[in-house]
């Protein structure tokens, strides 16, 4: 070995060790030996890979230029009393008495560099799950919104249309009867019938409210709020100040997320007033719903699992490319308040199809 | 850090770790000051930078909002004090942070609550041509376009 490059070696901060087209190492530096526990006649001639045990290490053979050389990349060195070290490590190609060599610089991992490493990395898991977790919820959300048209549609189609061919048969048959007794039996069947008829009505209605259909967003919220009023006695103000008129898909969203608000209003908040507003922001709509009831610790309600409904406001709102606030604490109420593009920028599956109802 | 929370990482971090030192006399500060900006004016900021980034930069801006509400959120625990507007002051402060003063007025009227009592959240102003039609920011993954960060 020409005494340059083992003064330029011996010079290093890091370990280094060079090492031969075999694999072999051919010299190493004071503080490589000190590193890997050897003296710098044990780490001659002794093949690299076994300071890094189980690594897959390639030896650079040329000065090609490669890009992947002068690189740090992670490794595990192992002492000579078997005690493993994490470091970072980088190939360098060389010539050295006119061969090729590599120049193996090695960096010791701090502590709390190491443990930055393992925060970084469980970190990125914790993103890409949070972007299978999102991406989930998303197609379960689009998933109801099919069913939900399906279960429409099917119930317009074949349910309402055979029950409805019953309710004419009988009446046709209770033309012909005579007998008083069998002409009561058949009005009670008329009167089920009826009733099986008007349930499943408003089956649809609750699926696909007639008045969104028409474009009267605010007209549906009146009268999901009128029947909330009838049912818990929460008193409610509705303030639409919306002058562009959403499209289906969009009033569809809102509609869904003011709901889902309500009814989070309706079963915890024992609120006695609720305030919706729909107000234009910006091309698009910033809804609110705020209620005077007892609110909630965020702290403690989000640390644990089953607020789907608070989730799916959220997702909703973000898919649709806009944003969403949800902020309460114990005696202040709660506040839902979430913004979505007037534009259709995204596909709520099976709205804009003809009612069902 | 960066790919979390963005080009701006250093700022956001430096911006929660500073959560846990308010006193329960700032966060009282913060309070009024986030109480006294009009609601529109919040949600046209919010509005603006959704509708003004990518969606991994939008990730990045919600997991800042994210982790900074739940820092505030566990401040006004420990100090007792607890109102909403507080962490969501903080949380729109990170938000604005993550996505950087080029956004114009509503980095200021997001960051404006919490830099009652972190006044270097107001020391990075907005350049002065955002005022204009277009502005071109380098974005984490490119360049990208932005539309004027004014709100009408």
């Amino acid at each position: 070995m020409n005494n340059p490059i083992r003064e330029l070696s011996d010079a290093f901060p890091d370990a280094v060790v060079i090492v031969d087209s075999q694999g072999k190492t051919i010299a190493a530096n004071a503080q490589a030996a000190s590193l890997f526990g050897y003296n710098e006649r044990e780490l001659t001639n002794m093949p690299v890979k076994a300071l890094f045990p189980g690594q897959l290490l390639t030896v650079p053979r040329q000065r090609s230029g490669r890009e992947d050389t002068g690189r740090y990349f992670e490794v595990v060195g192992t002492r000579s009393d078997s005690t493993r070290f994490p470091a970072v490590a980088a190939w360098m190609p060389v010539l050295v008495d006119h061969f090729v060599a590599a120049v193996l610089t090695i960096r010791v991992i701090a502590e709390s560099q190491s443990a930055q490493f393992v925060l970084s990395r469980g970190l990125e898991t914790l993103i890409w799950e949070g972007q299978d977790r999102q991406a989930l919820l998303r197609y379960l959300i689009r998933a109801r919104e099919e069913e939900r048209a399906r279960i429409a549609a099917d119930i317009h189609d074949d349910a309402i249309q055979v029950i409805s061919a019953a309710s004419l048969r009988a009446q046709q048959l209770g033309l012909q009867l005579r007998d008083p007794i069998a002409r009561q039996v058949l009005g009670k069947l008329q009167e089920t019938l009826n009733l099986s008829l008007d349930r499943l009505r408003q089956l649809i209605f609750d699926l696909r409210p007639p008045d969104l259909e028409s474009g009267r967003l605010a007209a549906a919220l009146r009268a999901y709020l009128e029947e909330m009023r009838s049912d818990s006695g929460i008193v409610y103000k509705l303030n639409d100040k919306m002058t562009a008129q959403a499209p289906d898909p969009v009033a569809l969203l809102i509609y869904r997320n003011v709901r889902e608000a309500l009814t989070n209003v309706r079963k915890h908040a024992r609120a006695r007033t609720v305030t919706v507003e729909l107000l234009d922001i910006e091309d698009g709509c910033l809804a609110r719903v705020v209620d005077d009831g007892v609110g909630y610790d965020p702290a403690e309600v989000e640390a644990r699992p089953g607020h789907l409904g608070l989730v799916l406001i959220k997702e909703r709102a973000e898919l649709a490319g806009g944003w969403c606030r949800i902020e309460s604490c114990p005696g202040a109420g709660t506040t839902v308040e979430f913004w979505v593009p007037l534009a259709e920028s995204f596909a709520e599956p099976g709205a804009g199809r003809g009612r069902a109802g | 850090m960066e790919h979390i929370f963005g080009r701006d990482h250093y700022r956001v971090i430096a911006l929660i770790a500073r959560i846990a030192d308010i006193s329960p006399e700032e966060a009282g500060q913060v309070t009024t000051a986030w109480k006294r900006t009009s609601p529109a004016d919040r949600a046209k900021a919010w509005t603006e930078l959704v509708r003004t980034t990518t969606e991994t930069e939008r990730y990045q801006i919600l997991a800042a909002a994210s982790l900074a509400r739940r820092e505030a959120l566990a401040a006004a625990h420990r100090m007792q004090r607890m109102d909403w507007a507080f962490w969501a002051a903080a949380s729109d402060a990170a938000a604005a942070v993550a996505a950087g003063p080029e956004i114009g007025n509503p980095y200021q009227t997001l960051t404006a609550p919490l830099a009652t009592v972190m006044p270097s959240l107001a020391g990075r102003q907005a350049p002065a041509d955002t005022s204009a039609a277009d502005v071109t920011t380098a974005g984490r993954g490119g360049a990208r376009t932005r539309k004027s960060a004014s709100t009408p």
